[in-house]
């Protein structure tokens, strides 16, 4: 039996390679947040840009257009893995935890056919959980890439 | 090869995206000769602070000069050729020292120190080895570089785009902008000049950004009312606008291959912000030049070829080449001294959109400039034709001219600049 955090984070990456993204919004609360800061030393996503700062509304238009066939960039949509490793709850109270993750994305999209298709995503996650009417559910996901200061190239997969 | 015959009043040669030995003739002649923006002020705030930008494929880096002034020299050792600086910001308060073998180089370049001194008796001249000094220029605090000391004067360089700086610092109720320390990259493979001829392209967004557009809607059908969306959401919404209305919107250009469109993203800051930030840019410049300031609304102004402008939004980019199929972008976003927290919250939001590559808009972007960089590296593609809106010229005046904003003038107005610096003698 998993811990139930442990088992929260790894089904949303499940939900994630699954493409099933109500599914996976529905994990969030309503007032949540998607954060990919552009540096690890950044304590607000208020303090600067950030690669991702989405709020509900954005992940479902985010995700909603990964469906849409006229998102010729998602053409066919990216294929993911997440490799999800070394999940530690590093605090709980009743209704709030922080969960820490070590997590690797492998993504393909088909592109030319050759190796750039393929790329690797990955670095330390951080979820807030938080109950709403008696389920947990995802406040804040933080992801610090371990190039969070890179210059990255299309994303369209959330990960 | 001469680059002039590659471009005509109405077609481009393709090769001039995907030919090797033509970027490297642009790194030498275009941002070789061009005035290149490189940083503000506030990012080099105190004596010894000093930021790495690039001139074209050139390292340079930028410091803050015990006398206050900013010296601004090539990223290189003058003696094995090592980069001096590997990181984007630091402090040097005694120089910049070469991790090879110690040479010490000062802020202007001067060789100040070089070890062993004894070995170099006779045969080294300290003063004939300095790091390469790069001629500076500021504007408004924002600091501009050339590799080419007979450059004209910067103002000159500007020209009428210099009122798209004005009015970003004009914003500002203290007169002061602070650059955050955090800044926004994306990259593709392609060539730099993509980017200038998408940005102000109003045609693209309604079909490159569709899929966006439904998205947003869908959402907003969610949400029940446009008012309660987020910005990004909204940015993403804006896209969807009939082509009348960006047909009825002004575009200038002006050389050198510089341009802006009119703006057509509001303002979504709330009542009280609204209220608290006029009365405070009133106490600042007076009732009738603050007015003019908020009245003031531009999209994206280009400065050929290396960075882009939105006061609005409080946002810089740079554009970066660092091969012929290989680009780089880099966001700057800007806080208004003294106004509310508010405008930098929004102007977060617009560069998160506006230069994020996970950015559900720039997403499509870059993957049309990997397919343009594909289309146009086929062997004999042939000719381009930029002829969209040739007869829609509105009114021409000295040293501008002002067309629709649906019109390729501006990519017309780019050529016409690249023509120019690559034949120049």
């Amino acid at each position: 039996m998993l811990h139930p955090f442990e088992a929260l984070v790894i089904r949303e990456a499940r939900l994630l390679d699954a493409r099933d993204y109500p599914a996976w919004v529905a994990l969030y609360t309503p007032d949540c947040h998607y954060w990919v800061p552009v540096s690890p030393a950044m304590t607000s996503p208020l303090e600067g840009p950030s690669h991702c700062n989405d709020d509900r509304q954005l992940m479902l238009a985010r995700t909603h257009r990964l469906a849409n066939p006229r998102a010729f960039a998602a053409e066919p949509p990216p294929r993911t893995v997440h490799v999800v490793s070394g999940v530690e709850v590093v605090s709980e109270s009743a209704d709030t935890a922080e969960v820490l993750s070590a997590q690797i994305m492998l993504e393909w999209r088909q592109r030319d056919g050759f190796e750039a298709d393929q790329r690797l995503f990955g670095g330390q996650v951080r979820h807030s959980l938080r109950r709403v009417d008696g389920d947990w559910r995802i406040a804040v996901k933080r992801i610090d890439l371990i190039n969070a200061e890179g210059s990255m190239n299309a994303i369209l997969a959330p990960i | 090869m001469d680059p002039a015959s590659l471009v005509t009043d109405t077609h481009v040669h393709h090769s001039v995206y995907t030919d090797p030995a033509l970027f490297r003739l642009e790194m030498e002649r275009i941002f070789g000769r061009a005035w290149i923006y490189l940083a503000h002020d506030s990012e080099i705030a105190e004596p010894g602070h000093y930021v790495t930008r690039h001139i074209g494929t050139t390292g340079v880096i930028v410091t803050r000069d015990r006398d206050g002034s900013a010296k601004a020299i090539v990223n290189r050792c003058t003696h094995r050729g090592a980069t001096l600086c590997a990181f984007e910001r630091g402090e040097a308060p005694h120089g910049h020292q070469c991790p090879y073998h110690g040479w010490l180089f000062a802020a202007d370049g001067a060789l100040k120190m070089v070890p062993n001194r004894q070995n170099y008796a006779g045969v080294l001249d300290l003063a004939e080895n300095g790091a390469r000094p790069v001629r500076l220029e500021s504007y408004r605090g924002f600091l501009f570089g050339t590799l080419d000391d007979a450059a004209g004067p910067l103002v000159d360089f500007l020209g009428p785009m210099a009122s798209s700086i004005d009015d970003l610092v004009d914003r500002s109720p203290t007169g002061r902008l602070s650059c955050a320390p955090y800044v926004l990259r994306h990259h593709y493979r392609g060539n730099w000049k993509m980017t200038f001829e998408n940005l102000n392209d109003t045609i693209h967004p309604g079909f490159a950004h569709a899929a966006s557009v439904v998205s947003a809607k869908h959402v907003a059908e969610e949400v029940g009312s446009r008012d309660g969306l987020s910005p990004t959401v909204g940015m993403m919404l804006a896209n969807g606008k009939p082509i009348q209305f960006f047909q009825d919107l002004d575009m200038m250009v002006a050389p050198p291959g510089h341009s802006y469109i009119g703006g057509h993203m509001g303002a979504n800051y709330s009542p009280d912000t609204a209220d608290r930030y006029t009365a405070d840019l009133i106490a600042f410049h007076g009732p009738e030049k603050a007015r003019q300031v908020l009245g003031t609304d531009r999209h994206l102004t280009l400065l050929y070829p290396s960075s882009t402008w939105h006061a609005r939004y409080q946002t810089v980019r740079i554009v970066r080449p660092v091969r012929h199929d290989l680009t780089e972008v880099i966001g700057y976003v800007f806080r208004l001294e003294g106004a509310p927290e508010e405008t930098f919250r929004n102007a977060i939001e617009y560069v998160n959109g506006a230069n994020s590559a996970a950015s559900p808009v720039i997403s499509d972007d870059l993957e049309l400039y990997e397919r343009l960089r594909t289309g146009n590296g086929y062997d004999g593609a042939g000719w381009i034709p930029y002829t969209r809106g040739l007869n829609e010229d509105r009114e021409a005046g000295n040293g501008w001219t002002r067309t629709p904003a649906t019109s390729e003038a501006f990519i017309r107005n780019q050529f016409r600049a690249w023509a120019h610096y690559m034949e120049a003698a």
